[in-house]
């Protein structure tokens, strides 16, 4: 994950920020604030509301309340024109105008009044940027989906945007496409001091590129913050679920002063999981958080705080790894392996397992307003 | 069989021999109507575009009103024209009557709905998206629409294609407002009838070759740029 050493002072700022189309409210976002030369993912389930509120922080949208851009307030038509000038975006598609890829770089620059030796310049360092000097004379017909998009990418680079808006610039690319144009961005961003706006319903993606996540949900916020935080400490269960979290147990925290914090289940058994207040809570464990033994690890070599046994219940492939589903007494738990690993233990369905885990890999949410048809996978 | 023959014949001579009058009809209908397609241009793309991308109260009876004026027979047209631009008419002061501009003023009316129609048809069906791009990109209102235009060129196109051939070979209105005077008013398609009323069948027939090589060449000069830069 990207560092944020670039992190600085406010640079485009929405507070009260509503949308309403069809009289529903789609967008309903009470304070949201980027910071200059950071890379912010907005995260979300489809129609969450991330496109609607790139849109109206790029002002291609207008929306209710106020919106601040370098400490100017943007309130008209004019303002908004004169933040899209500021800014740049690129959308899941390219758009690719009908001219030749050096045309299409150079677009925005004219637009902005770029003529002669600077234009050519700066549509050239753009090319380069993203691989694509060797395409300019070509038209956009005989471009591929990587091409067009790496073409969309140095449009907007080109005209050296304060904030770069990318609506789902990954969401039609084939997987080897999408790494090593994820790769470059990423080696573009570190060298560039560029605040990045970054909506993706992928949350792989959103933890590699992003030094922020905002997450979204029915139009509103649900959580901001450092990446790392909003991925180890999700504050819903339904975004836990989207984060990747498959194991959900149910019990009560206990907190003792003189040791970890344990979570009481129903029937007696105790999970040792991180800091949280002490009443009825949620753990939930990621999948990559558990690992799997055919014999309990020895306590002295391994800082596994919860050791339990259970039965495989269900091998099932997921891309290259495979979700173990472990039964034990009193809850289920999800591990992904790998293939291998699993060849190595000599796993199958009905097998008897033990099951690891560390306290620290143990989330807890308050089960006060948790919404129980939002956990997917609740167990 | 052999009227037609001997009529082909002579019409091939009137062509090849240097005949003023054909020549002087051909080029009033060619400017006429060039005259009025550049005109109905103009005034209808904007119109189209304005119909296409912006969302007002009454928008959809606007296109439909638009749509309709594709259909509307040119004599009604030129019915109108007449009486606005009759001697005792509202008009009638300007004395347009039966001038090559009543003319032009009648395939205005009748192009502007077809070119406005179509083009407002060519942009609705453009992804959305590009017309968020070119916002995104920091076009104004101006180069906004004309970036989307650009995107809809063979459409476009098509339909200054459409409205040019509606008007050169349109006969109700312009022999209505024009009144075919010759040497004056008189185009192809009014000289048609009247040599064919005449019987010159020889004349009519160099008149219509003429007809169709103009609007196969201005079709053909359209086509080549609608075409630019696309393959095949």
């Amino acid at each position: 994950m990207a560092e944020s050493p670039r992190a600085g002072a406010p640079l485009l700022e929405g507070e009260g920020l509503r949308v309403r189309r069809g009289g529903h409210l789609v967008l309903d976002v009470e304070r949201v604030t980027l910071r200059s030369g950071v890379t912010h993912a907005v995260l979300g389930p489809n129609g969450a509301g991330k496109s609607t509120l790139l849109r109206v922080l790029n002002g291609l949208e207008a929306a209710d309340g106020r919106l601040r851009f370098a400490g100017r307030e943007v309130r008209s038509q004019r303002d908004r024109v004169a933040l899209r000038r500021a800014t740049a975006a690129v959308f899941q598609k390219p758009y690719l105008l009908a001219d030749s890829v050096r045309g299409n770089v150079e677009s925005g620059l004219k637009l902005r009044g770029l003529r002669g030796e600077e234009l050519a310049r700066r549509a050239a360092v753009a090319m380069e940027l993203l691989s694509i000097d060797h395409l300019a004379a070509r038209s956009r017909e005989g471009l591929s989906g990587g091409e067009a998009q790496r073409v969309s990418i140095a449009r907007a680079l080109a005209v050296e945007p304060q904030v770069l808006f990318l609506d789902e610039p990954m969401a039609s690319l084939d997987p080897p496409t999408r790494r090593a144009l994820l790769s470059d961005l990423e080696a573009i961003f570190v060298h560039r001091p560029i605040t990045v706006v970054w909506v993706t319903h992928d949350r792989d993606e959103a933890l590699s590129v992003a030094d922020e996540v905002t997450f979204l949900s029915d139009g509103r916020v649900i959580q901001s913050g450092s990446a790392l935080q909003v991925f180890a400490r999700p504050a819903t269960a339904e975004m836990a679920d989207f984060l990747g979290v498959e194991a959900y147990i149910e019990g009560v925290v206990e907190v003792d002063g003189s040791g970890p914090c344990r979570l009481r289940l129903p029937g007696g058994a105790t999970v040792v999981c991180g800091d949280a207040p002490s009443g009825p809570a949620l753990a939930c464990i990621y999948p990559e958080d558990v690992v799997l033994f055919t014999r309990p690890p020895d306590a002295d070599s391994t800082s596994l705080r919860n050791v339990v046994e259970g039965r495989v219940a269900d091998i099932q492939p997921v891309g290259r790894l495979r979700r173990v589903i472990v039964a034990c007494e009193d809850f289920e738990l999800i591990a992904a392996v790998t293939q291998a690993a699993l060849d190595d233990l000599s796993l199958s369905c009905g097998d008897t397992v033990v099951a690891a885990f560390k306290a620290t890999a143990v989330h807890v949410l308050p089960r006060q307003g948790h919404d129980e048809e939002g956990a997917g996978a609740w167990v | 069989m052999d009227l037609i023959w001997q009529g082909f014949v002579e019409a091939l001579k009137l062509l090849f021999g240097g005949n003023a009058d054909v020549y002087q009809v051909a080029l009033r209908s060619l400017w006429v109507s060039t005259l009025a397609l550049a005109v109905a241009s103009l005034l209808g793309v904007p119109l189209g575009a304005a119909l296409a991308l912006n969302r007002f109260p009454g928008r959809r009876l606007a296109i439909a009103v638009v749509n309709t004026g594709m259909g509307v027979p040119p004599v009604v047209v030129g019915l109108v024209v007449a009486m606005l631009l009759a001697r005792n008419g509202p008009l009638g002061a300007l004395r347009l009557l039966y001038t090559p501009s009543a003319m032009v003023v009648a395939q205005v009316l009748i192009a502007l709905p077809i070119v406005a129609g179509l083009a407002s048809a060519a942009l609705q069906q453009l992804d959305p998206g590009y017309r968020l791009q070119v916002k995104a990109l920091g076009a104004g209102r101006t180069r906004g629409v004309a970036l989307l235009l650009r995107e809809v060129q063979v459409p476009l196109l098509a339909a200054l294609m459409a409205a040019f051939g509606g008007v050169i070979s349109e006969v109700g209105a312009v022999m209505m407002v024009g009144g075919n005077i010759q040497g004056q008013t008189q185009v192809l398609t009014t000289g048609i009838v009247q040599q064919t009323r005449a019987g010159q069948y020889a004349a009519a027939i160099a008149l219509s070759i003429i007809l169709l090589m103009l609007v196969f060449a201005t079709n053909l000069a359209m086509t080549l740029i609608q075409q630019r830069g696309r393959h095949g």
